[in-house]
């Protein structure tokens, strides 16, 4: 009687933190995946104007941020994953961008020549596949993207320009692939880790997180000479 | 010696036929390149040193993983060389060059062959075994080469390795231009496929050029005004354009004529219609016979 009441009592607690628990998702994030999905048609001629004739045309339009309605974009084009998929997609926030440079000629920097045509088009209505050789000068969308995105950071000294910073990696679930007892202890843990990653367990031994001395030019400020540690006095090998 | 009228007739129809032989074997050195070869043009003023491009030739060559594939770091310190597990290398230099917060900018430099219009190796090559294929592929046949390494040699780019460490069927190791992708229609090579920010661009050799010198006018004072690559040697597929001077980037500083012309034309004119050894040997049985009169007249002088 008592455990059935036990039982009764647990799962009442428990219904709405299973309800909680499930993961959060944005909401526009399926709106965002069926619009990366799209495909508009190829845009030949573009109207050559310089950055400062297009920056007066896109004020006199009168476009300003509240006219973005787009927030966030998946940049995850069928054109880039038909050859390549290495890499998660990039979440853009449209609007956060839009606001921090407040100049829509930044990315929008052309427009089509069909006077019809929107005046900020998207990217990929110029940019589609790389090496189009009736269009040569003009770059994949792919490229479009990472010269248009690492340029501006770099010029501004703000987001990231290494590759792990936009795309998280396609890594495989590794739930399925760690085969570990259950209290596994620490060497059967680093046992199973070197399974499959033993080069990097190599690199690793190479580096000064393991040797404790070695150079570092790219930590401000250091220091040639060691003074205590597994390089020089300690007998550790922790 | 006195000149008799038959040694005359013979010296005077070897003269006229090395003479007749040397000029028209001069003029005759043709370049083989192919008409309308592929190319890939590299923009070192967009490569970012992501190494992508080494990672994908290993995987589509079938060669190891690059070392460090994804360290964009202390991977630089040491200057690479393609080698027989690594068809391409990227490099980085510092020329000096300052960014807007005073910070040193890297130039990149990806290094694979050249793939020469008129390659060097191919012609040093005594069996074959390096051909120049239609799409401006200097491909490499394992069946055929005898491991003479003479193509490591003649390279101006010194870019054949050798897999020294296999005694039993070493090869030449050299970038394949991905042959087998970019011998079908719309194939592209594993490099240039992955290239983030299209600093690779391939496409026909022609349009690259015209690409790369209305780069060079359209954007004054960004690039050298050199597409690196059109002339170099005869012209290579593979062209380069960048805003550093290419001799502070390790590529070599090359004459415009094609590396086989000069011995192309020796040896043609040597040996064309077997002239050289044929007069070599005229020569040689001139003496001889002269040496046996000789003998035989002091011969007779010592029975008289």
């Amino acid at each position: 009687m008592i455990k059935r009441i036990i039982f009764l009592v647990t799962c009442l607690i428990l219904t709405p933190v299973l309800c909680v628990a499930e993961v959060w998702k944005a909401p526009d994030q399926e709106r965002a995946k069926e619009r990366a999905k799209e495909v508009v048609p190829f845009v030949t001629e573009y109207k050559n104007d310089d950055q400062i004739t297009r920056r007066i045309s896109l004020m006199d339009t009168g476009i300003s941020i509240q006219d973005v309605t787009d927030t966030y974009f998946l940049l995850d084009s069928p054109i880039i994953k038909k050859r390549e998929d290495h890499y998660e997609p990039v979440r853009f926030s449209h609007k956060r961008h839009a606001n921090l440079t407040n100049d829509c000629s930044k990315c929008h920097h052309y427009r089509p020549k069909d006077d019809t045509a929107l005046e900020t088009t998207r990217c990929s209505a110029c940019h589609q596949d790389s090496f189009n050789p009736d269009h040569p000068e003009r770059i994949g969308l792919k490229a479009a993207y990472h010269q248009q995105c690492m340029a501006c950071h770099q010029e501004q000294a703000k987001g990231p320009v290494d590759c792990k910073g936009c795309h998280l990696q396609n890594v495989p679930d590794h739930k399925e692939l760690v085969n570990l007892p259950d209290n596994a202890d620490p060497f059967q843990v680093t046992a199973e880790c070197l399974r499959c990653h033993d080069t990097q367990a190599e690199d690793m031994l190479t580096t000064a997180h393991w040797l404790w001395k070695g150079p570092s030019p790219y930590t401000t400020g250091h220091r040639k000479d060691i003074m205590h540690g597994k390089g020089t006095t300690a007998l550790n090998n922790y | 010696m006195k000149l008799t009228r038959r040694h005359f007739f013979k010296f005077m129809g070897a003269a006229g036929a090395s003479v007749a032989a040397l000029p028209s074997s001069a003029s005759a050195w043709e370049s083989k390149a192919p008409p309308d070869p592929y190319g890939c043009l590299v923009d070192l003023t967009r490569c970012v040193g992501c190494r992508k491009c080494e990672e994908a030739c290993s995987e589509v060559n079938g060669l190891p993983t690059p070392e460090r594939p994804n360290c964009q770091c202390t991977i630089f310190e040491k200057k690479r060389r393609p080698d027989e597990k690594a068809f391409t290398v990227v490099n980085r230099y510092f020329t000096g060059k300052l960014d807007a917060f005073d910070n040193p900018l890297p130039t990149f430099v990806k290094v694979q062959c050249m793939h020469c219009q008129d390659p060097a190796c191919v012609s040093a090559c005594i069996v074959g075994a390096l051909t120049k294929d239609e799409t401006g592929t200097v491909r490499y046949d394992v069946s055929k080469c005898i491991g003479c390494r003479y193509c490591m040699v003649a390279c101006p780019f010194e870019i054949p390795a050798y897999e020294y460490h296999d005694p039993i069927t070493p090869r030449v190791m050299k970038c394949t231009f991905c042959y087998d992708r970019i011998s079908k229609d719309g194939g592209i090579p594993g490099c240039a496929t992955i290239c983030p920010t299209e600093a690779l661009t391939f496409g026909k050799r022609e349009t690259l050029l015209k690409v790369a010198n209305k780069k060079l006018k359209d954007n004054p004072g960004k690039y050298i005004q050199h597409v690196y690559g059109e002339r170099e040697v005869g012209g290579t597929s593979w062209l380069y354009i960048s805003a550093i001077p290419f001799d502070r980037l390790n590529l070599p500083v090359l004459p415009d004529t094609p590396s086989p012309k000069l011995s192309e034309t020796i040896q043609h004119s040597l040996f064309s219609y077997l002239w050289s050894p044929l007069a070599l040997f005229g020569v040689l049985g001139a003496v001889m016979s002269k040496s046996n009169k000789t003998a035989e007249k002091q011969q007779n002088k010592g029975g008289a």
